[in-house]
């Protein structure tokens, strides 16, 4: 080519090499596009998820609604009970002759199915057993029948419809024949069954209890016979005026006209009074208006006719060897005298009437749920087996439905994090159970001793790990020849990718149980190691120089290392004489002494020693975080800069001097940092903690025992926990109060963090 | 990992009490040192005595070996891995390398300034003591005692004096180096070593650094080592020429600048090459 101008690739000609290719602006102008979109995408994907928790935990906090459906006029009469199905949509009313009124929901029509009961007389009591669904009557004559209402559900063209087939048993007397009943009730365990009448004849009252055995013959027919009747007028103290049995009918609660409550236990066949009290004896009318047991028969909720509200629940007090009552909780004044008290069948919560007010309330947690005025007197009501229904009979005979809309009445910030009385336990507490055996069993769900759990997982790990990685790290860094120090990190880093599960499992299997056979052992080297390693450092240093010289510096542990590897093994070997002179225990039943720290332990401390317990997490969880804290330290250490160093050595600092003085105040953001993405790694592990603790939800710093962290909750109960059920939504409740914890502590650090990059900035 | 304990002078050097207005003409004598960094040798066969209390200047193009011989005085080269040396100097009478010498406490007898100032992230105040704290003294009159007489002694006082406890680092180019300066003489070394003190310096502060070093050697030793000509000329009593690891020349400062007796220290003096 005669024209042979040189050009650049990319460029046409010599004139337009200054020119940027329109190549080279394209692909910039997409990366900035392609950089801005990916970086929102990731904001909002974080955003995302973040709303997502706070949506699925939102409906534990949110207050119930509870609207109102439609109002069907009844029949005037007075009715003796008011029921309904499981499902709310054919409630009933048992009429004074004994004939149910089966309201029909969906229509508003009422049908009158008369039951050939056989009965002479009025009924004047009625009762609902709600473990069984059945109905006792009884009469103004003093016999009793017993009703099934028996619904029924099936489907039809795809909607569910409820058949009402009511049956009824033959009629029997109790207690004085011909004296009016006016309170009736009864309990069946399966095996027997207590059926407890008031009667009143306007003069006297009296208690009759009658007890029936059930026998199972082979023909698979159950036989009832009579095992007795008691009269347990002469055992109560006052005029009784109205009774409670609880479904297991092994006791009866007998409140008298005065206030006063008397407790009868049913043992061997008799009855005794276990317990009498006045729930409102401090109050100038101590009389009880209604009461009723909370679902699970162990809690009585009585009112007073000012309105007071007060939840009293059996369980062992302190040193105690049987079970009382004793109050539990307190409601604020209804603010009208209640005339109705109704439990559900389902939880815990309650609905209190009286006057105009209906007041929804749950006993554990003390929690008004829902209170409205409505414009009509109550006088009767009752919510439906699932808790979505509720039937107000007003004083004109008026049936009003709500639509109960209520999913976690359980819950709620005091459920969550505060102290809650639970049914049963002597106190209020912190509690997290989330499954129990029966179907009356109460999830507890405080998240205080996951957060605890979570915390002392926490503090045992960075106990271990801080001191190790720091040390290390410095050591390495300001001491180790540099040779060496390349070979140290690397290794390091690979124990810092080795899986977690892999560390839980060695904890359970391996760990957990050597520790458990060699605490003595562990301790002495515990702290036998670091005291000689500060010996024999304190005698190097005194040792003349001339020895010393053999060894550079940076190679000192050529000759400390199997120092404290010997040492290490004599102490681990020299456990059990320790075991053998200081952990002795004398057994108290034999007298006999036995060197075991397992059994020593609990006996000094009071404290109980679990194989899988924090110090095997402390120790498994230590090695997990220590990889991340030693090399950010030291990174941190090593990018001290050199010339602040040589000049501390110029000043006549030793090496030690020039570390502490120096390198690690220069060094403190990030071995500020260190520490923190360590507690942040140690607050969120999971499967160290499931796998080496036993998950044991219990609030105390014992470091032989174990706990439950929030992570390994979450994957313990997720299996679990229903879709969208309180146990659900809690789960995630947790998973956000993790996130915050760590959110928190990543601020504060970050935050301290550029204080002391500010203050030891080098430049 | 053993602390070595900074401990004081074991063995206390003889204190030769010169009373001569000149002082001890050989204070350091370095002979036949030889220096190796690796396998590179960087100092050949080096011999001078450097005179008490006067200012020698070591000059020389770059990668020399005057910065290295410097280094050696204070055996700030022992932290360079792979290092080693044959020959020997001595400081007042003893060897450096005398097996029975602490490194540290060398370090204390002979305090040092970096070509680039590097005062420590702490206080003015703090700086200043830290020779004394390292030493182990905390006492509060002496350490403030030494701060005002160290600070008097590098010009920085009156800068400086109503702020000694901002950081060390808020201060000016020029006043850092003062101040590391101040750092140096505070536990009142026998001998000061300069590295190119105020080759990162304005004019203006080069000039106070200047005179600063014209009078400390009233009290004390001074190496420096400097690229400056004119600064050798202006404030050193005596200066060594070096080249390629050797030492060529070594006279009275006026002497080497005005008629040296080697033909290559005049080259690099007039400019010729360096």
């Amino acid at each position: 080519m005669p024209n042979t101008k040189k050009t650049l690739p990319g460029h046409a000609t010599e004139q337009n090499r200054f020119e940027t290719s329109k190549l080279t602006l394209l692909v910039d102008r997409f990366m900035t596009v392609f950089i801005k979109f990916g970086g929102a995408l990731v904001i909002t994907s974080v955003l995302g998820i973040f709303v997502f928790i706070v949506l699925q935990i939102w409906p534990l906090f949110a207050p119930p609604s509870v609207t109102p459906l439609k109002s069907i006029p009844l029949p005037d009469t007075k009715y003796a009970l008011l029921g309904v199905d499981e499902w709310g949509a054919k409630p009933f009313l048992v009429e004074p002759d004994g004939s149910l009124l089966v309201v029909d929901y969906e229509t508003g029509e009422t049908q009158d199915q008369s039951l050939n009961l056989g009965i002479t007389g009025q009924v004047t009591a009625a009762f609902l057993n709600k473990r069984e669904q059945k109905i006792i009557l009884g009469t103004s004559n003093g016999q009793f029948v017993f009703v099934s209402p028996n619904h029924t559900s099936r489907e039809s063209g795809g909607r569910q419809i409820i058949d009402v087939n009511p049956t009824a048993e033959t009629p029997s007397s109790i207690g004085d024949p011909g004296m009016p009943i006016t309170d009736i009730a009864y309990g069946d365990s399966g095996s027997s069954k207590l059926i407890v009448a008031l009667q009143s004849d306007g003069e006297t009252n009296r208690v009759t209890a009658s007890l029936f055995k059930r026998k199972r013959s082979l023909m698979g027919k159950n036989k009832e016979e009579a095992a007795g009747t008691h009269d347990l007028t002469p055992m109560i103290p006052g005029r009784p005026e109205k009774i409670l049995v609880p479904v297991t009918g092994d006791s009866v609660v007998v409140i008298s006209e005065s206030g006063k409550v008397s407790y009868l236990v049913l043992a061997d066949g008799k009855f005794e009074l276990r317990q009498s009290f006045t729930p409102f004896g401090d109050l100038a009318n101590s009389h009880i208006n209604v009461a009723n047991f909370i679902f699970g028969d162990v809690s009585i909720a009585f009112a007073s006719d000012s309105g007071e509200n007060r939840i009293f629940s059996l369980f062992y007090p302190e040193g105690g060897k049987e079970r009382l009552f004793g109050i539990t909780h307190e409601f604020p004044n209804l603010g009208a005298s209640p005339v109705l008290l109704v439990s559900t069948l389902r939880n815990k919560a309650f609905l209190l009437g009286g006057g105009k007010e209906l007041s929804l309330r749950y006993s554990t947690t003390e929690s008004i749920r829902w209170q409205s005025r409505v414009p009509y007197p109550v006088s009767n009501a009752v919510i439906s087996g699932k808790y979505q229904r509720l039937a107000v009979l007003d004083s004109s005979n008026t049936l009003h439905f709500f639509q109960i809309d209520d999913p976690h009445p359980d819950s709620g910030w005091k459920a969550l994090f505060g102290k809650v009385w639970y049914e049963g336990a002597p106190g209020p507490k912190w509690d997290w159970q989330s499954t129990g055996g029966s179907d009356d069993f109460e999830p507890k769900y405080s998240l205080v001793p996951l957060i605890f759990g979570t915390l002392k997982g926490t503090l045992y790990a960075m106990l271990f790990a801080v001191p190790i990685a720091l040390l290390a790290a410095l050591y390495t860094s300001q001491f180790l020849d540099p040779r060496f120090r390349s070979t140290v990190k690397p290794t390091m880093e690979i124990m810092a990718s080795l899986p977690s599960v892999v560390l839980g499992f060695l904890a359970a299997i391996y760990i957990a149980p050597l520790i458990e056979r060699q605490v003595p052992s562990l301790l002495l080297v515990v702290v036998g190691v670091p005291i000689v390693a500060a010996f024999s450092g304190f005698f190097w240093s005194h040792l003349p120089i001339q020895i010393r010289k053999f060894i550079r510096p940076g190679w000192e542990w050529i000759v400390f290392l199997p120092l404290l590897f010997i040492s290490a093994g004599i102490l681990w070997y020299l456990g059990p004489a320790f075991e053998s002179v200081a952990f002795v225990v004398t057994d108290p039943a034999t007298g006999q002494k036995t060197a075991d720290f397992r059994a020593w332990w609990p006996a000094v401390t009071g404290a109980s020693y679990d194989q899988r317990n924090s110090l095997v997490v402390g120790f498994m969880m230590g090695f997990a975080v220590i990889p991340i804290i030693f090399t950010i330290t030291e990174d941190a250490l090593s990018n001290v800069p050199k010339p602040l160093i040589t000049a501390s050595m110029a000043c006549g600092a030793s090496r030690w001097q020039t570390a502490l003085r120096v390198v690690m105040p220069t060094a403190s953001a990030g071995i500020f940092s260190a520490l923190m993405i360590g507690l942040g790694r140690a607050v969120g592990e999971t499967m160290i903690v499931v796998m080496a603790t036993g998950n044991t939800p219990i609030m105390e710093w014992n470091i032989f025992s174990g706990m439950r962290t929030l992570s390994a909750n979450i994957a313990v109960e997720l299996p679990e926990a229903p879709h969208h059920a309180t146990l659900y939504r809690t789960l995630f409740l947790g998973a956000l109060v993790l996130f915050l914890l760590t959110f928190a502590i990543n601020t504060v650090a970050e935050v301290l963090r550029q204080h002391l990059r500010e203050k030891f900035k080098t430049t | 990992m053993p602390p070595v304990l900074s401990k004081p002078t074991e063995q206390p050097m003889e204190t030769t009490v010169n009373t001569t207005a000149e002082g001890r003409p050989d204070f350091i004598s370095i002979r036949d040192f030889s220096f190796f960094y690796g396998k590179k040798q960087a100092l050949f066969d080096i011999s001078l005595d450097i005179p008490e209390r006067q200012v020698t200047a070591f000059i020389g193009p770059s990668g020399c070996g005057k910065s290295t011989l410097l280094r050696n005085l204070n055996r700030m080269n022992d932290l360079i891995d792979g290092i080693r040396h044959s020959g020997d100097i001595v400081v007042n009478g003893r060897s450096i390398y005398d097996p029975h010498i602490e490194v540290i406490s060398l370090r204390k007898r002979v305090g040092m300034v970096f070509q680039k100032s590097n005062p420590f992230p702490k206080s003015i105040y703090e700086n200043v003591v830290y020779p004394l704290r390292v030493s182990g003294q905390n006492k509060k009159s002496v350490l403030d005692e030494t701060v005002e007489r160290s600070l008097q002694g590098a010009a920085l006082w009156d800068e400086v004096k109503d702020r000694l406890h901002e950081s060390g680092l808020s201060l000016s180019g020029g006043q850092m180096q003062r101040l590391c300066i101040a750092r140096a003489i505070a536990n009142r070394p026998e001998i000061l070593l300069m590295d190119e003190p105020c080759s990162a310096l304005d004019p203006i502060a080069t000039v106070k650094v200047e005179e600063l070093i014209r009078e400390l050697k009233q009290e004390f030793t001074i190496v420096i080592v400097t690229h400056n000509m004119q600064q050798a000329t202006r404030c050193s009593d005596r200066t060594a020429f070096f080249y390629l690891g050797k030492l060529v020349e070594f006279d009275e400062t006026p002497k080497i600048f005005s008629n040296p007796a080697q033909k290559q220290t005049e080259d690099y003096i007039t400019g010729r090459f360096g």
